[in-house]
């Protein structure tokens, strides 16, 4: 690029942007999309650090599961600033023959630390819970009133208690950090917990400790977190400081924010369809001048690097147009959803990620428009004097399309390089570039076909043949635009279509029914004998069950431990853990052998496979986990492959038996019907009854829980429709921007035409009939490739099977053909208005 | 003056165009010579190839068999870009259609020649020239705001900007009224006397070719007349 090539783009340029407005919108839709998604993925984590210290209610909590503090430990804790003393398990509620699974928080006379929770009558949380007339009173979440059908002042029974609602809780400020809950919340003070008979050394009961410093500093925070964890952690202790309120929300925010982008991600590939047909018209329009600067002296390489920069300069107004909508979209977001999100968002600009929104914009336009502006270097210049038509036969040159391949390289590697999931990401490369190959040759086909179809009879019909297969018509643009469009729709819908079928009809036919939690040893055989009274067609399982923490991987601190992304989640905090004689239920050893059911030898530990090799571990390597207080060493002596989707009891870590002899456990049990789903009302009577009989045992409704992934999964396709629908605004306009391309022939193919003899109608029906042809045929393998992405995704990322959904896809294929067509009429419509003699005269 | 150099030396020219049912065979073994300093007109019938040779000439057709020099140069072995840069430097050319730049300016269009070839002061050079037609005042026009005499105008100053040895010029009253054409003719002949310029017309205009020096009549792709013979 010299100055004079600039010089002369910039006044190329100078009048306006007419012709390019469909490649801005392209570039900026899809920049947009990427840009947006991240920075609202940014402010959303950075708005859980930001709001550390309100949501988890201190500036360090430092939490255990089965045991409290010891009074060394207390000190050791109180001795660094203030702290609160927050008990968490899960009961059964119980009142007017209604029971309801709830999540338990035990607060102490220094709660709240920070902000305090709002309640329903407004009233002081102490107050609420103080003792009147020998009963003490609660708050809890409006959900559990509305399943006991209750109402403040109602009393309802918690474990061997009973106590009163006082209040609704509106809004509790520290419940992120507290972590996931199952049931409403309900918050109550320590003299009421006593009374419960909950509290068992066995129990799956939390003690977490929140201290908030005198010092808040962040460095005084990490020495501090620094001086505790050596000596805290080996007790079994985790400790989760304000800038990491929850983990796996973060670690989930920014996967999923991953996977939106790769919709985005999409729209600017599908994007860069639109910047491919605004370059071949913006071609068709220059190439008069072109070939004027080619009379007077400039060499074929001069006129590609003038258009060159033209378009560069275009694509770069696009992407900070792009660039500019994204940074807004959180700033957007926290001013609409400022209310429903549970924590609030703090936008930022991030130079990095404007740099890489940038980067994709520049780049993605750059590899669409080469091998199209490279035929500018051989536009024969005898078009001045004659009406040549060989432009669209122009074959690129060597170097242009080497370029074209190292940026299209460039741009895969940054993307690639760019992201976490790279698997997921070469997957859906791969899949959009197969797309891409499978709808040209589609397009190919087509115009193939429609050369060798007999001339039929009707006028228009041959119009219409003639328009599918002649140089420079829209059928590769219209095919890739649509087909694209269509294969990513239905490629989403089939995808959630079998995720919500899989939730609902598919797991629930072999799952349990419930699940219960904290049996206590002494109540296993009065608990399997009650179940087998009340489902006597049902199959009960139990296993013993503790909680314990992994605190060393060999001879490394968990802490300090490099895991792969879907083994990360197992070294954060306490995991369920249990001993077994036998292989359990569900698994199968795949490496090592399992120890005889007489074993008394030094601990040994069976280990998920996955999850082994997620934390590079190996038969032979030794873990460290602590459990009830005590640290246990083990030796991993097999590898195991679980099905959980069989929802059936299974544990990352198994260990031989001896391994907790004489320690306190309780137990896991399921219920499963052999003979298919219960009845909503026969599961909640058994709810009620098992309430009733076993107070201190908490049951979990599967279809409850099934019914929240649900609500989860249409909640999340949500947002991915969202992000899609950018991409298929993105076809739409490269739809819209290729029936303006071919503008001008048809224009003058019409004015002669009309001239002949031919009426608006059937004109018409010609321009409808090649829309149809193309429409149909390029949605119909839209159709098969998204169905068949889905397919890819669903059985090799879900690993489940794929049921073949029709009812969507076929809509959404429909719905696009329309589209299309509704697109080709408005073109056509304007072409039908124009009047002969102003275009006869011109020429 | 015409003073016995070879400006202009075609050798056994053929050119063929198409293909298949299109196929045309529109020279047919041209020769000719044409001195420095001579203004020579190519006349004929329409399609008898009088534009082609002219094009051929300029080095924007290109030739199936035969030579065509230059000012001595081969044109016919030239590369497309060397041909671009030669013609920058040694043809103008001026179209009956005008074919100037839309989008730039009077001015603009003049010294386009001059940017390509790396002159130093192109604009003002570019500004006498206009002055030289007797468009100093339509300098900042864009074409549209000019009339088709002012438009071919700024074509011949753009074509003779350069200071070429050869000018080109393919029905350059075409597209012009009488009045105009006259006007144009006038600008023409004035300006190749100036500059001692060699300058090949085609034309339909019988007039403008009896001011030539000499005429060269074509027919079907042949020359059939000239008036001097070939050296």
């Amino acid at each position: 690029m010299t100055a004079a090539t600039l010089k002369f783009a910039i006044r190329n340029l100078r009048h306006g942007l007419a012709g390019f407005k469909i490649f801005l919108a392209c570039i900026a839709l899809g920049v947009t999309a990427i840009v947006g998604v991240d920075s609202l993925a940014r402010a959303l984590t950075d708005g859980l650090a930001a709001q550390g210290r309100t949501l988890l209610g201190a500036d360090l909590v430092i939490s255990r599961m089965h045991r409290q503090a010891e009074s060394h430990e207390l000190a050791l804790i109180q001795s660094k600033g203030r702290i609160t003393e927050i008990i968490s398990l899960r009961g059964m509620a119980r009142a007017h023959q209604k029971a309801a699974l709830v999540d338990l928080k035990i607060v102490d006379q220094s709660y709240p630390l920070l902000d305090a929770p709002v309640f329903n009558p407004a009233l002081p949380l102490q107050k609420i819970m103080e003792e009147k007339d020998g009963v003490y009173g609660v708050a809890a979440d409006a959900a559990l009133f509305v399943r006991l059908g209750a109402k403040v002042g109602d009393q309802i029974a918690l474990g061997d208690t009973v106590v009163e609602l006082r209040a609704t809780l509106v809004n509790e400020p520290d419940r992120i950090g507290a972590g996931v809950t199952l049931g409403p919340r309900v918050i109550m003070n320590r003299a009421a917990f006593e009374k419960t008979g909950l509290f068992r050394p066995e129990s799956l009961i939390r003690y977490a400790y929140r201290l908030l410093l005198d010092d808040p500093r962040d460095e005084n925070l990490g020495a501090i977190d620094g001086s505790l964890n050596s000596t805290l952690t080996a007790a079994g202790f985790e400790l989760r400081g304000r800038g990491n309120v929850s983990p796996q929300l973060t670690r989930n925010i920014e996967r999923f924010s991953q996977y939106l982008g790769l919709i985005g991600l999409t729209a600017l590939i599908i994007g860069g369809l639109g910047v491919a047909n605004a370059v071949m018209a913006y071609l068709d329009r220059r190439r008069k001048t072109m070939a004027i600067f080619k009379a007077i002296g400039a060499s074929g390489s001069y006129v590609f690097q003038i258009a060159f920069i033209e378009v560069m300069m275009l694509a770069g107004l696009g992407t900070l147009i792009g660039i500019l909508l994204g940074v807004s979209l959180p700033y957007l977001v926290a001013v609409l959803a400022s209310g429903i999100l549970p924590f609030p968002i703090v936008p930022h600009l991030y130079p990095d990620r404007l740099l890489l929104g940038a980067l994709y914009g520049l780049l993605t336009s750059a590899s669409f428009a080469l091998p199209i502006l490279g035929r500018a270097h051989d536009l024969p210049v005898a078009i001045l004097f004659r009406d040549d038509t060989s432009q669209d036969q122009i074959r690129v040159r060597q170097r242009y399309l080497a370029m074209t391949i190292l940026v299209s390289l460039v741009l895969f590697a940054i993307i690639l390089f760019a992201v976490r999931e790279r698997q997921i990401t070469l997957f859906v490369m791969i899949g959009i570039s197969l797309a891409f190959l499978l709808l040209k040759g589609v397009g190919v086909l087509i115009m193939r076909w429609a050369r060798s179809v007999p001339h039929p009879k009707r006028t228009e019909w041959r119009l219409a043949l003639g328009n599918i297969y002649r140089p420079g018509s829209i059928t590769p643009a219209l095919t890739l635009a649509l087909g694209l469009g269509v294969t990513l729709l239905v490629a989403i819908s089939a995808t959630q279509n079998n995720l919500v079928q899989l939730v609902s009809s598919g797991l629930p036919t072999k799952a349990p029914s419930f699940f219960f939690v904290d049996i206590p040893a002494r109540d296993v055989a009065a608990f399997d004998q009650f179940m087998k009274e009340k489902q006597p067609d049902a199959r009960v399982s139990h296993v013993a069950m503790l909680r314990g923490r992994i605190t060393e991987v060999k001879s490394m601190r968990a802490e300090t431990v490099v895991a792969g992304d879907n083994a990360r989640w197992v070294l954060d905090g306490d995991r369920g853990i249990t001993f077994s004689t036998t292989v359990p239920e569900g698994s199968r050893i795949v490496e090592g052998t399992w120890w005889p059911a007489d074993y008394s030898g030094p601990p040994l530990v069976s280990l998920e496979a996955d999850i082994a090799k997620g934390l590079g571990l190996t038969l032979g390597d030794m873990i460290k986990v602590n459990v009830l207080g005590r640290t246990i060493e083990a030796k991993i002596t097999n590898l195991r492959r679980v099905d959980w989707q069989s929802l059936g009891i299974n544990f990352v870590l198994v260990f031989s038996p001896n391994t907790f002899k004489g320690a306190p456990v309780s137990y896991l049990a399921t219920l499963t019907n052999e003979n298919g789903a219960q009845s909503a009302e026969s599961e909640t009577q058994l709810l009620v009854d098992a309430a009733e009989a076993f107070p201190a045992i908490s049951a979990i409704r599967v279809r409850e829980a099934l019914e929240t992934v649900r609500e989860m999964i249409d909640q999340l396709a949500l947002a991915i429709r969202g992000v899609a629908g950018i991409t298929i605004l993105a076809s739409i306009l490269v739809l819209a921007g290729a029936v303006g391309a071919s503008q001008r022939r048809r224009i003058r193919d019409a004015v002669i035409l009309k001239t002949l003899g031919a009426t608006k109608a059937r004109l018409l029906s010609a321009f409808l009939t090649e829309f149809a042809i193309i429409s149909l045929v390029a949605s119909f393998f839209g159709l098969i490739s998204g169905l068949l992405a889905a397919w890819v995704l669903v059985t090799l990322t879900f690993k489940t099977a794929f049921t073949w959904p029709l009812g969507d896809p076929l809509i959404t294929t429909i719905v696009a053909v329309l589209v299309a067509i509704g697109l080709g009429l408005i073109g056509t419509w304007r072409v039908l208005e124009e009047k002969p003699a102003r275009h006869l005269r011109a020429s | 003056m015409i003073n016995g150099v070879k400006a202009v030396d075609v050798q056994s020219l053929h050119i063929e165009l198409g293909r298949d049912a299109s196929h045309v065979h529109v020279l047919k073994g041209i020769d000719l010579v044409i001195n420095q300093g001579e203004a020579v007109g190519l006349v004929g019938p329409s399609g008898s190839g009088k534009s082609t040779l002219l094009m051929a000439m300029a080095g924007l057709e290109r030739a199936g068999s035969g030579h065509i020099k230059i000012a001595d140069q081969d044109i016919t072995t030239m590369s497309e870009d060397e041909l671009a840069q030669f013609r920058g430097r040694q043809i103008g050319i001026v179209f009956q259609s005008f074919h100037l730049i839309e989008t730039m300016t009077a001015l603009e269009n003049v010294a386009v020649p001059l940017e390509l070839a790396g002159h130093r002061d192109p604009f003002q050079r570019a500004q006498k020239e206009l002055e030289a037609v007797g468009l100093k005042d339509r300098l900042s026009h864009y074409p549209s705001e000019l009339s088709g005499g002012e438009q071919q105008r700024v074509a011949i100053a753009r074509a003779l900007a350069p200071d070429p040895t050869l000018l080109l010029a393919d029905e350059p009253t075409g597209n012009l009224d009488a009045t105009n054409g006259d006007t144009i003719v006038e600008l023409l002949f004035a300006l190749k006397r100036e500059r001692n310029m060699t300058m090949v017309l085609v034309t339909h205009d019988l007039r403008l070719a009896a001011r030539c020096d000499r005429t060269i009549q074509l027919n079907s792709g042949r020359v059939i007349t000239k008036n001097d013979s070939s050296s």
